[in-house]
């Protein structure tokens, strides 16, 4: 029995017998989506920053897209459209009360005896539905909650050994949000590089061995001004938004009503919104049901090609990401073929922040992008 | 103890004190202001004239993470045998007033901590096996003074109003504030004056939801956002907040131009990037969002808010009134900023230095990041990890001692090997100041070379969390370009417009230099490093700044200036490079003087590469 399965088990048997014990309704035993205090803004009622919301979208539509880095001015709603996003995304199974959300098969899988045949069945197993986990990471958070460490009322009451899973047991199968992610300290950052590429958290500390799945779309948000963002984090970010202030005024009015309209009487303005919500829900299952139908012919994807080889991307991230990005983004227009019309509209997002960067140019990248794009495409006397 | 109402003078501080007792939602008030000016006073009369019992909190500057998010509680956990949380000074100050004295010398991480519980209205604890949600909704207010250095923009974004920056020259009103604080103390009369302030302040919260405001002011506010370059959309909100808690203290049911006129200077006009007549310019580097489509939700529900289509009827005076409180703005600005909005709007703090990161790991001071095993007297003993790391082994440790001693004494064994200690994280990159001559013919030719190698520098900041700052120097007076920044994206931007020629006051860079030096190690920057890129000629002298008609300084005291200028900062333990990119035949051997007076080392380095200048000023 692998270390996982037994400490899982063991935190099992202590936490039956101390159920006698009179402890808090948030201990932290229990797998749990955490729920932020009251409901948030719907995510169909935000006005405009239409990159930063159809960048989300995408990546519930195909997780593998790799997150988004929401960057821009402060005060234009990064953060309330990260929070928002809880609210519109589909249900997943899990096995029931499995700290790390892991699906029957999973468990399974992280359950296997090191020889021998498989003691689980998933006959054995309940299983219960809940939505995408979306799980918060503040910046003050030290690495022992991040990662999971040994449980200390266990170990100081009872001396048993059990594994407190960490934020990114959590977040497996769901989202991690980091609010201000060019402030995160440079430790946690590595933590969190490793456990991206390797779909992983291993934990070894305290005594402890432990090792679980943790895939998670990773999304950020900061603002540019406050400090920079380390390269390879940056490059282990599937799309890259850019956010800035709207200066239409009309839009603006429209901004402040909602938000008011909101405050005064949350219930009433959810109530208002939820045909949307509702709408962009299924939109988005729809999506991802045609998803695995979503088809590219060799040509746009050697145009695909064509485009990073100009743009100097080093790797093959850059070509990955556009690909998987351009497919989710034809399947929410309910389209079975990517054409280079959705390569279009995305270009920017998954390539902006993989450019070579040349301190003193001055080109905004994403016009860049267009420019070789349209070069590609034979249409550069347009330009 | 001061009251509110025996306060002289801060009048607009005061209206925007008594504007949040009306609408907490406003978030805070930040006043900034010089010494001695009464802002604490006042900040902490702020108390007697709100609800009883409501929280007044004061944070202190030396702050720990764990007291301000909050934490184990330590005694009671032993006691109980289960955690208990003790929670942190922000939620402490829920359904109250978080002050904050000297805000702009709050620790970064602390301040990054208040932003967020703003934001959330909740502190979310995620440390130390604790994983919790405290509610934290407060209003904040905080004073500081500005010769202290700036606020963080992204802290000031989230705080409701902001008190135009004044210093308190009026001698009479000084003279009362001491006589106050000396004799009226406690009178009947400041009684029966709170008595009726808080009286008001009630009748005005009565009176809030009864307020309304008209599409075109709110239209007008909004432009008015616009056109001065507000970031963001929070200030719209709180301007049209701060309109209508004025209207509801004059017990008004409808907002008029003094209520607007108030939002304007305490909300919109502190936030200003730009002055209104800049719009063309500005326009056009801001990236087209009109492009956008129109965010219209896709339903037939006659129900949901259809964004841009105002009524018709409303289109028609549309034209009007917003023009007309665009000109209430204009009016606002210029007789609030006399002189140049840049100087006193937070344009200037824009540049503020943020973020100031470029830390290190060491066992004493700065943020608690990780425990590792250690030495119980090599720094500070991190509790619940050192209580971790023994919990396993008691049972056995237990049986051990009764197998030696016979009986156990204490409830828990600690072995020397359990200990661990706190791993902080301190800020300790360094500041390099790139001093720029753009005097000169070669003027171009250097700012070419200096961008290049700032922005060499920059990209691998990250690497070291290193900041730079940049100085460039022509005419009378030098100028700061670029305060210590880490960031790429602002350095291009400052340095994008760089203008040359002149005289070359090289006294003035280096008083400023020093002086950006010295503020960044008020804020825990150790190492400084200037790197002047000049042919080392100065010719204007530091006097002629302040004297008008000051006679112009011989070569001799130009020298001297220098040389003593160099001598104090060399003796602050500032090292500096002084590049020398001047054809040989044109020099007369000043700029190695200058390396040698300051200390530091010269570089001739004609058409120099800018990797060739990041190299020397990293050498």
């Amino acid at each position: 029995m692998t270390q996982t399965a037994s400490a899982a088990k063991k935190t099992a048997r202590t936490k039956a017998k101390s159920g006698a014990v009179a402890r808090k309704a948030s201990g932290p035993k229990k797998a749990r989506t955490k729920k932020k205090q009251g409901q948030a803004f719907p995510f169909t009622a935000i006005v405009g920053q239409d990159e930063m919301k159809l960048s989300l979208i995408l990546n519930i539509i195909d997780p593998r897209i790799g997150g988004v880095l929401v960057m821009g001015h402060r005060g234009t709603g990064k953060s309330t459209t990260v929070r928002a996003l809880a609210e519109v995304l589909p249900m997943i199974e899990r096995v029931k009360d499995d700290v790390y959300n892991r699906s029957v098969s999973e468990y399974i899988d992280g359950n296997k005896p090191q020889r021998g045949r498989n003691t689980l069945t998933p006959e054995d197993l309940t299983i219960e539905d809940i939505p995408v986990p979306v799980v918060d990471l503040p910046l003050g958070a030290t690495e022992d909650r991040v990662c999971g460490t040994i449980d200390i009322e266990q170990a100081l009451t009872s001396g048993v050994k059990a594994f407190e899973p960490g934020l990114l047991a959590q977040s497996n199968r769901g989202f991690l949000y980091i609010d201000e992610v060019n402030l995160l300290d440079d430790h946690l950052v590595d933590v969190l590089l490793d456990v991206a590429a390797s779909g992983r958290n291993v934990v070894e500390r305290e005594g402890i061995s432990i090792r679980h799945p943790a895939r998670f779309v990773l999304v950020g948000s900061g603002n540019p001004e406050e400090g920079e963002l380390r390269p390879q984090l940056l490059d282990r970010f599937g799309l890259h938004a850019r956010i800035i202030t709207i200066t239409d005024v009309g839009k603006r009015v429209e901004i402040v009503k909602r938000r008011h309209e909101y405050d005064e009487d949350p219930q009433a303005f959810l109530k208002k919104w939820s045909r949307e919500q509702r709408k962009l829900q299924r939109k988005i299952l729809n999506a991802k049901g045609l998803l695995p139908e979503v088809s590219m012919s060799d040509d746009v994807l050697t145009d695909v090609a064509k485009l990073c080889m100009q743009l100097g991307i080093d790797g093959h991230r850059g070509e990955l990401t556009i690909t998987r990005t351009a497919h989710a983004f034809a399947a929410f227009n309910g389209d079975k073929e990517v054409t280079m019309d959705h390569v279009r509209e995305i270009a920017g997002l998954a390539l902006r922040h993989r450019l070579r960067k040349d301190p003193l140019e001055t080109m905004d990248p994403g016009e860049k992008i267009e420019r070789e794009l349209a070069k590609v495409l034979g249409e550069v006397e347009e330009v | 103890m001061i009251a509110f109402t025996d306060i002289v003078g801060m009048d607009l501080a005061k209206q925007a004190l008594m504007l949040l007792a009306v609408d907490p939602s406003l978030g805070g008030v930040v006043i900034p202001s010089a010494v001695g000016s009464g802002k604490s006073t006042l900040a902490r009369a702020f108390a007697d004239i709100l609800p009883e019992d409501t929280p007044f909190v004061e944070l202190p500057l030396n702050v720990t993470e764990d007291r301000l998010i909050g934490g184990v509680d330590l005694e009671a956990t032993l006691v109980k045998g289960e955690r208990v949380v003790q929670p942190g000074v922000l939620s402490k100050a829920h359904g109250g007033v978080l002050y904050v004295d000297s805000l702009s010398l709050l620790d970064s991480s602390a301040v990054s901590h208040v932003m967020d519980a703003m934001s959330r209205g909740a502190v979310l604890v995620e440390r130390e096996g604790l994983s919790e949600v405290h509610p934290a909704e407060f209003m904040l207010i905080g004073t500081y003074d500005p010769s202290d250095g700036d606020v963080r923009m992204g802290l000031l974004d989230r705080v409701g109003m902001i008190v135009p920056f004044t210093t308190q020259n009026d001698y009479r009103a000084r003279k009362l504030i001491v006589n106050c604080v000396l004799g009226k103390n406690g009178s009947e009369d400041t009684e029966d004056e709170l008595k009726m302030l808080k009286g008001l302040i009630q009748a005005a919260k009565e009176q809030l939801p009864l307020v309304s405001m008209t599409q075109e002011q709110m239209k007008g506010l909004i432009q008015s956002a616009v056109s001065l370059g507000v970031e963001g959309n929070r200030a719209d909100v709180f301007a049209i907040r701060a309109a209508k808690a004025s209207a509801a203290l004059a017990q008004r049911a409808d907002v008029d131009e003094d209520d607007l006129k108030l939002a304007l200077k305490l909300v919109l006009v502190p936030r200003a990037t730009r002055m209104p007549q800049q719009e063309e310019e500005v326009m056009e580097d801001m990236p087209p969002d009109e492009e956008m489509p129109p965010d219209t939700p896709e339903t037939e529900d006659q129900e949901a808010p259809d964004d841009n289509s105002s009524d018709p009827d409303e289109e028609e005076d549309q034209e009007e009134t917003p023009d007309m409180i665009e000109e209430l703005m204009m009016e606002t600005v210029e007789t609030e900023l006399p002189d140049n909005i840049m100087n006193i709007s937070l344009a200037a703090k824009r540049k503020s230095k943020s973020g100031s990161r470029g830390e290190a790991l060491n066992n004493r001071r700065g943020r608690f990041v990780r425990s590792q095993e250690g030495e119980m007297r090599s720094g500070k003993v991190a509790i619940i990890p050192t209580l971790i790391s023994a919990a396993p082994w008691q049972e056995s440790r237990k049986q051990e001692r009764k197998k030696k001693f016979g009986k156990v004494n204490t409830a828990l064994v600690i072995n020397k090997e359990d200990v661990r200690i706190k791993k902080f994280r301190d800020k300790s990159g360094t500041l390099y100041v790139f001093m720029v001559d753009a005097s000169g013919s070669m003027a171009l030719n250097r700012m070419r070379q200096a961008k290049g190698a700032v922005s060499h520098l920059l990209q691998n900041a990250y690497v070291h969390r290193d900041q730079i700052s940049l100085i460039s120097f022509r005419g009378k007076e030098a100028q700061l370009l670029l305060p210590p920044s880490q960031s790429v994206d602002r350095a291009k931007r400052e340095l994008d417009v760089l203008p040359t020629g002149g005289g070359t006051p090289l006294a003035s860079a280096l008083y400023l230099g020093w002086e950006t030096a010295k503020q960044a190690r008020t804020k825990g920057v150790s190492q400084i490093m200037f790197v002047l890129i000049t042919d080392g000629r100065g010719n204007i002298s530091l006097h002629s700044l302040y004297e008008e008609d000051a006679p112009k300084a011989t070569k001799e005291e130009i020298e001297q200036e220098l040389e003593g200028l160099a001598a104090s900062i060399f003796a602050d333990g500032i090292a500096s490079v002084v590049i020398d990119t001047q054809m040989n035949y044109l020099s007369r051997g000043e700029a190695p003087k200058l390396a040698e007076k300051l200390g530091g080392r010269y570089f001739y380095l004609p058409n120099a590469k800018a990797e060739e200048i990041a190299m020397a000023a990293l050498s």
